[in-house]
């Protein structure tokens, strides 16, 4: 730093830091205490535990409950979307006509009277 | 090793832990002390508010502390500047964002708004009234030719002359290259001497 200052093309550095630290000097009794608690207060935090996995105890816990909730809740649904594809490729597979799949209903019930037919006959 | 010899072994490291961790505290709190008032200086040049640049001080501090306290004690000092510029930084984002709120709202002017406490203290040096105003006007001229500086050459001028970093500690500190900072500082110099000529010569 001293060779910097005595260059004389820097000599506004030299200058700049005696007012500098002229100011520093004359800093006043308040600020000076506080400056002091500041200080306390950032070598307590020394003795404040560092990172230990018992503080993201709860955060883990909150974590690993939400996780269960929403399996409890997209389990049964992602079961079903499993199945209905598969249905689906046997529907395109059959030789049956895409019609007869739309009116399942109808030969459900037609099965049904023809068995209830059946048992008059019978 | 017997019950009785590792009970000792385990005394003997918890008190070399604990006598360590009382000459870190010690080294830290020596540290701190011989940097905070410049600090403060350095931060209340930057955003001309005293009370703000306390708390970025002491924010500075508590995470030197809590983050870097380990390091090598040559790296303490590089380090809290860091963080304290990186504090001055956020803190004039935050003006910014609130000039930009504040410019819809209506203005209410304060009685004592022209009040200005520090200047109306008495000289604790005991100075003679005309020498104490010659220096508080000539502090006062290079403190504004200082704050007026493009942020990064105000950050390498006040690390390099105020707070006497070496260029490798003031590149750590402002997060750029040794040659980023000559550069910066070199620019600052010339712009000062511009500005403040007349009283420098």
């Amino acid at each position: 730093m001293n060779d910097r200052h005595d260059n004389p093309d820097d000599r506004i550095a030299t200058i700049a830091k005696q007012s500098f630290d002229e100011s520093v000097d004359s800093l006043d009794a308040a600020t000076l205490s506080r400056l002091n608690r500041s200080r306390q207060a950032a070598l307590a935090e020394m003795r404040k535990p560092s990172w230990s996995w018992q503080q993201w105890m709860p955060a883990s816990g909150l974590a690993a409950a939400v996780l269960l909730a929403v399996f409890a809740f997209r389990g049964p649904a992602e079961i079903d979307f499993v199945g209905e594809p598969a249905t689906d490729l046997e529907i395109l597979l059959s030789e049956e006509s895409i019609e007869m799949f739309e009116d399942l209903e109808f030969y459900s019930w037609l099965a049904t009277q023809e068995l209830e037919g059946n048992g008059d006959l019978g | 090793m017997t019950a009785g010899t590792a009970d000792f072994a385990v005394s003997c490291d918890e008190s070399q832990t604990g006598a360590r961790t009382l000459q870190q505290a010690q080294k830290l709190d020596q540290f701190l002390a011989s940097v905070e008032r410049r600090a403060l200086r350095i931060a209340e040049i930057a955003i001309r508010d005293r009370d703000e640049a306390l708390d970025l001080v002491q924010n500075a501090m508590i995470k030197l502390v809590r983050n870097y306290r380990s390091r090598d004690t040559d790296e303490w000092a590089p380090l809290f500047y860091r963080i304290l510029q990186n504090g001055v930084r956020d803190w004039h984002r935050r003006q910014a964002v609130r000039r930009r709120v504040m410019a819809w709202m209506p203005r209410a002017k304060s009685d004592d708004s022209d009040y200005d406490a520090i200047a109306a203290a008495p000289d604790l040096a005991g100075r003679a009234p005309d020498e104490e105003l010659q220096n508080s006007e000539a502090m006062r001229d290079m403190e504004t030719a200082v704050h007026n500086l493009p942020t990064r050459q105000r950050e390498a001028f006040m690390l390099r002359t105020f707070e006497g970093l070496d260029v490798a500690g003031t590149a750590v500190a402002m997060g750029c290259s040794e040659g980023s900072v000559k550069t910066h500082y070199s620019r600052a110099i010339h712009s000062l001497r511009e500005k403040l000529g007349e009283h420098y010569q």
